[in-house]
């Protein structure tokens, strides 16, 4: 509890930039977590509103977003926002390997990963 | 002399925009003095003497002069020519401030030679204009002198970027050149193998087209002193500097090209991969079907292919939310795919013709209800058809059909005599016929009846008559935008209800305050649970005290969109009564501020106890209610639409 205070005291003084990478846990609903920088998150329309600390949500004080999603599905989750803030950023001539992302999503999984991405807005 | 404080006036772009008013000034020229209303601009322009001659005489002396160097615009003046204070004009320093004349400077006036000592103020602004010097004292300066400031000029052009309204009348791009009458010379040549008298040595010579025009004006040189001034007619132009293709200058904003796909598309790319091997997806059953079909229809990405994903033999509900790619034979396999169907929803069927509704007819035996939107393909005899081969039809609910019409509408009352639902919405046919029709179903019949929406309004009485013999049984009536209905259908009509819960009355303009609110406090039925009754400017303070007092404890949904002038005590009122109400749209009812939203959200203060409130508000819209903030007070569940000062984040 006072790490967190701490924490918060000290990210109320920072920047926008060092606000941009701090850390958020995301949760699974049977127990996997997973660190992530806030920017990352930020890809996730409903995450950014949950961790935005003028929505008022419990979220944005404990810096966790819990998805309900098993743990592979939140994976796959995590590894496409973390796909996509990267590639936000590079130029417009540079490479996207969409259909290297695409392959890594097992049809196994497809439906389920594809209701959490629409809850997500991602 | 005026300052000139606004610089950017003198820039190309107002330029670019006076062009337009050149031709006309020009055509209307020396033959009168008439001068109609001006604008400001062109006001400015003719008090501070600059003349479309001007222009033009200036564009017609850069011309002849170009180099590869001198791309820039009249308004720098780098030729090397001495033939006349006016023409040359070498900045003093390269990085110093470029003394523009013409369009950059503040010097306005024609002078030729006045040197401007008050300048230092616009040094800043000037440094904008890159390539445009003028010394004060141009006269002043040797050859020797404009000749190492050429170089300097050239390595500043080098390697600085070129300032922009200098471009604009150089390239050729059709959308920010000059317009045609500026490149040739102000006063128009005289014809080509005419005489005409050097301005210099007075000779007589033959006007060709390289004749030059003298500097200064006005008058033409004949080849010899035109040689002699160095403009030389028969040079060939420089190889122009390659310059930035007029499609590249142009400043397009270009929209990212390579986005990155959203996980949903690639999602959905990755079933219509798998669609056949229907066990590698799993089993779709534990997941939510009609999530998935939702979250596929919000990008319009439902296609045949993948549709099949939804299709299953034992279905007896189909929904698709969104079927615009569905094409005829996609819908034919959808018939064939699920032959046990009791219950089917297409909304933008809009491929849905006869011969696919051929199968609807044949094959699905089953049906029970039929919900469509935009089947405007389908005829009149498969209607007829449909109608008859599904007598057990308790829904027939269909949104935009022209074809739909009389027969169709009696083949259905005749066939289907079961017939519960019935929405026949935005159809071309209505009429007071139709009415007739459905009212044969008798009472006891319906209980949904939707005719909102159509081409033409239905009579008075027609409306009256159908709700003496159909109306007892109704829970859900929607008759907007029937607008020859007045205030007698309410209370002759709607007086035949006695278990509606579900009212739709919007868009009636001939209702009046009065009389909704006098139809309200007689009203025989219980309280209803959704009132739709917006777009009736008419309606205020009356009529919506009326409502309340009668469904205001059951209400839940309701809509007064366009309630203009409903005063603030009856909009409390709302927050009074409406203890269930869980949507609200009072949209550009202007009486809305941020305190009745408070009441409402809050509750209102009697006697130091917070009464009232809308607890279970979920949805409130403002749109068009400008005196509701950005302050306005919000609560933890409530969406608030359509506040003025809201910013779309994304």
């Amino acid at each position: 509890m006072d790490v967190d205070t701490e924490m918060q005291s000290a990210t109320a003084q920072g920047t926008e930039e060092s606000k941009e990478n701090e850390w958020v846990r995301i949760n699974s609903n049977d127990g996997f977590s997973y660190l992530v920088r806030r920017k990352v998150a930020q890809t996730s329309g409903t995450m950014a509103n949950m961790l935005d600390p003028n929505g008022g949500y419990a979220e944005a004080q404990t810096k966790i977003c819990t998805v309900d999603e098993r743990g592979i599905v939140t994976e796959k989750l995590v590894e496409y926002m973390c796909f996509k803030s990267h590639y936000q950023t590079v130029g417009p001539k540079e490479d996207i390997p969409v259909q290297e992302m695409q392959e890594r999503i097992p049809p196994e999984i497809v439906l389920e990963v594809l209701l959490a991405a629409d809850y997500h807005e991602m | 002399m005026r300052s000139l404080k606004t610089r950017p006036f003198m820039d190309a772009s107002i330029l670019g925009r006076d062009r337009i008013l050149q031709p006309t000034v020009m055509s209307r020229s020396r033959q009168n003095n008439i001068r109609g209303p001006t604008s400001a601009l062109t006001e400015f322009l003719r008090e501070s003497g600059i003349t479309p001659t001007t222009i033009a005489r200036r564009a017609a002396q850069q011309q002849p002069q170009q180099d590869e160097q001198a791309q820039a615009g009249p308004s720098t003046e780098t030729q090397t020519n001495d033939a006349g204070p006016s023409s040359s004009r070498p900045s003093r320093t390269a990085s110093r401030n470029r003394r523009a004349s013409g369009y950059g400077s503040d010097n306005l006036d024609e002078d030729d030679g006045e040197p401007e000592p008050e300048q230092d103020g616009d040094d800043e602004k000037a440094e904008e204009l890159e390539e445009s010097p003028a010394p004060a004292k141009k006269r002043k300066l040797t050859k020797a002198a404009e000749a190492k400031l050429k170089a300097q000029e050239k390595k500043k052009k080098g390697k600085g970027k070129k300032g922009s309204d200098d471009e604009d009348y150089e390239d050729d791009d059709p959308y920010t050149s000059l317009s045609k009458s500026m490149w040739s010379s102000g006063s128009s040549k005289p014809p080509v193998g005419s005489f005409e008298n050097c301005a210099r040595c007075e000779k007589q010579f033959t006007v060709t087209k390289y004749t030059m025009a003298a500097n200064p004006p006005p008058g033409w040189l004949c080849h010899v002193c035109a040689k002699a001034s160095g403009q030389d007619p028969f040079k060939k132009p420089a190889a122009p500097r390659k310059r930035k293709a007029p499609g590249d200058k142009r400043e397009v904003i270009h929209f990212v090209e390579n986005r990155l796909p959203s996980l949903v598309n690639m999602c959905i790319k990755i079933v219509t991969q798998y669609i056949d091997d229907v066990e590698s997806l799993g089993d779709i059953g534990a997941l939510n079907v009609e999530a998935i079909a939702k979250a596929m229809a919000k990008n319009r990405s439902l296609t045949p292919e993948n549709a099949r994903l939804f299709y299953n033999t034992t279905n007896t509900k189909l929904i698709f939310y969104d079927a615009t790619n569905l094409t005829s034979s996609a819908l034919e396999s959808l018939v064939y795919m699920n032959p046990n169907l009791t219950s089917l929803r297409l909304d933008f069927c809009g491929q849905l013709d006869d011969k696919s509704f051929k199968l609807f007819i044949t094959s699905l035996p089953a049906l029970q209800r039929i919900e469509l939107l935009g089947p405007f393909l389908v005829r009149s005899p498969s209607w007829k058809a449909f109608a008859r081969a599904h007598p057990n039809l308790e829904g027939f609910l269909i949104n935009q059909s022209p074809r739909f019409d009389l027969e169709c509408m009696h083949a259905l009352v005749t066939y289907c005599r079961g017939l519960k639902a019935l929405r026949l919405r935005e159809i071309g046919k209505m009429s007071d016929a139709f009415l007739e029709e459905i009212g044969d179903l008798g009472p006891e019949a319906l209980t949904y009846l939707d005719l909102s929406c159509p081409s033409e309004s239905c009579s008075d009485t027609a409306m009256i008559t159908l709700m003496s013999e159909v109306g007892g049984s109704l829970t859900h009536l929607d008759v907007s935008k029937h607008d020859l209905l007045t205030d007698s259908f309410l209370s002759e009509g709607l007086q035949h209800c006695t278990k509606l819960e579900s009212l739709g009355i919007a868009h009636l303009l001939d209702l009046t305050d009065k009389g909704v609110a006098d139809f309200f406090r007689s009203w025989q039925n219980p309280a209803l649970v959704e009132l739709d009754a917006s777009r009736n400017p008419e309606l205020k303070g009356d009529a919506l005290e009326a409502i309340m007092k009668h469904s205001g404890l059951r209400l839940e949904k309701l809509n007064i969109n366009g309630w203009e002038n409903v005063e603030e005590n009856g909009l409390r009122d709302i927050g009074r009564k409406g203890k269930e109400l869980v949507k609200l749209d009072v949209g550009f009812c202007r009486n809305v501020d941020d305190f009745v939203v408070k009441a409402w959200l809050e509750g209102e203060d009697v006697k130091g106890v917070k009464k009232g409130g809308c607890r279970n508000l979920k949805e409130l819209k403002v749109w068009g209610c400008n005196r509701v903030t950005a302050q306005c007070p919000k609560k933890h569940g409530l969406t608030l639409y359509g506040v003025e000062s809201h910013v779309i984040r994304r």
